[in-house]
């Protein structure tokens, strides 16, 4: 019977990462699911980082995982502050009249 | 035959909830199924033996991230239906996009393939352990940059977000603890008929 190889997690990834980037793509209106793909992406890039740690035998890779971690909250946490406040200036959350931020 | 088993039934599950993510119309529910797909991803960390990061995945991202989105979904008002119009002319490109990768992944199966088993490693520390020993030493510098980067996230969040009103009155210790008693209470000698005159 097969075993479970590093190939499986990396299609897993690449699987995740398409569906991530797919989203992007579909939800170019909705700033709060823009941020959730990026969450979904890093969290791709975390399962292919602790993935390929585990079958390489190698322990650095996990410790890079959680430094991605660390970004990715604060990734979260600038965002949702930039759009808290970008809900209170404009009273909706369509990204495409963001560029009148700059005024 | 158990892992595989285990591996393909979160895997499933994993993918299912993340495309349920970007196509729920309700962003609430788009943040209940991300903390399904982390909770997912936490298992299969835990079933590769990488129980480390798949307890803080939990911790960090269910716990904290999660609930952060959670709050500002809540906390906006958002109308639904405004914001789902004018998809379909970005699904070519979606689709382009996912053509790409998805040779990648044909590629993948069916040319490359790794031989390398879990079961082959002995190891003589367990997961945390073996994290530790490298976190603390050779990434000390980069262990500190992180916590700066967390501290400027926090700084910047609040900036962003605080509201300044001049109408809300202040505690001025420095303005306080100077002041004397001449600024405060005048004594005033009243002589007897004339009253109190206001300079």
């Amino acid at each position: 019977m097969t075993s479970l190889t590093y190939n499986h997690f990396f299609i897993l990834y690449l699987i995740v990462f398409i569906i991530g980037c797919v989203g992007l793509f579909l939800n170019r209106r909705n700033m709060i699911l823009i941020l959730m793909c990026i969450e979904i992406i890093l969290l791709a890039a975390n399962i292919n980082f602790v993935s390929a740690s585990v079958f390489l035998n190698d322990i650095n890779g996990q410790v890079f995982s959680i430094f991605i971690l660390t970004i990715a909250a604060a990734e979260a946490a600038i965002g949702l502050a930039i759009l808290v406040i970008y809900f209170r200036n404009k009273g909706e959350i369509d990204i495409t009249q963001i560029n009148q931020l700059k005024d | 035959m158990f892992l595989v088993g285990s591996f393909f039934l979160f895997a499933a599950f994993l993918i299912t909830t993340c495309i349920f993510v970007i196509f729920s119309k309700n962003p609430v529910n788009s943040v209940l199924f991300l903390v399904l797909a982390f909770l997912n991803s936490t298992f299969l960390f835990i079933l590769i033996g990488a129980e480390f990061v798949g307890i803080i995945l939990a911790i960090v991202y269910i716990g904290a991230v999660a609930i952060l989105f959670l709050f500002v979904v809540m906390m906006l008002d958002i109308q639904i239906t405004t914001l789902m119009y004018n998809i379909k002319r970005y699904v070519p490109l979606a689709l382009l996009f996912a053509g790409i990768i998805l040779a990648e992944i044909i590629y993948l199966t069916v040319f490359k393939t790794s031989k390398i088993n879990i079961d082959t490693f002995i190891r003589s520390k367990n997961n945390t352990e073996q994290i530790g020993d490298v976190l603390y030493t050779k990434y000390f510098i980069d262990f500190q940059l992180s916590g700066i980067v967390l501290l400027l996230a926090m700084i910047g969040a609040i900036v962003l977000t605080h509201v300044y009103r001049p109408t809300i009155k202040r505690q001025n210790i420095d303005s306080q603890n100077s002041t004397t008693a001449k600024d405060r209470v005048q004594l005033v000698k009243i002589k007897s008929g004339e009253g109190i005159k206001d300079d």
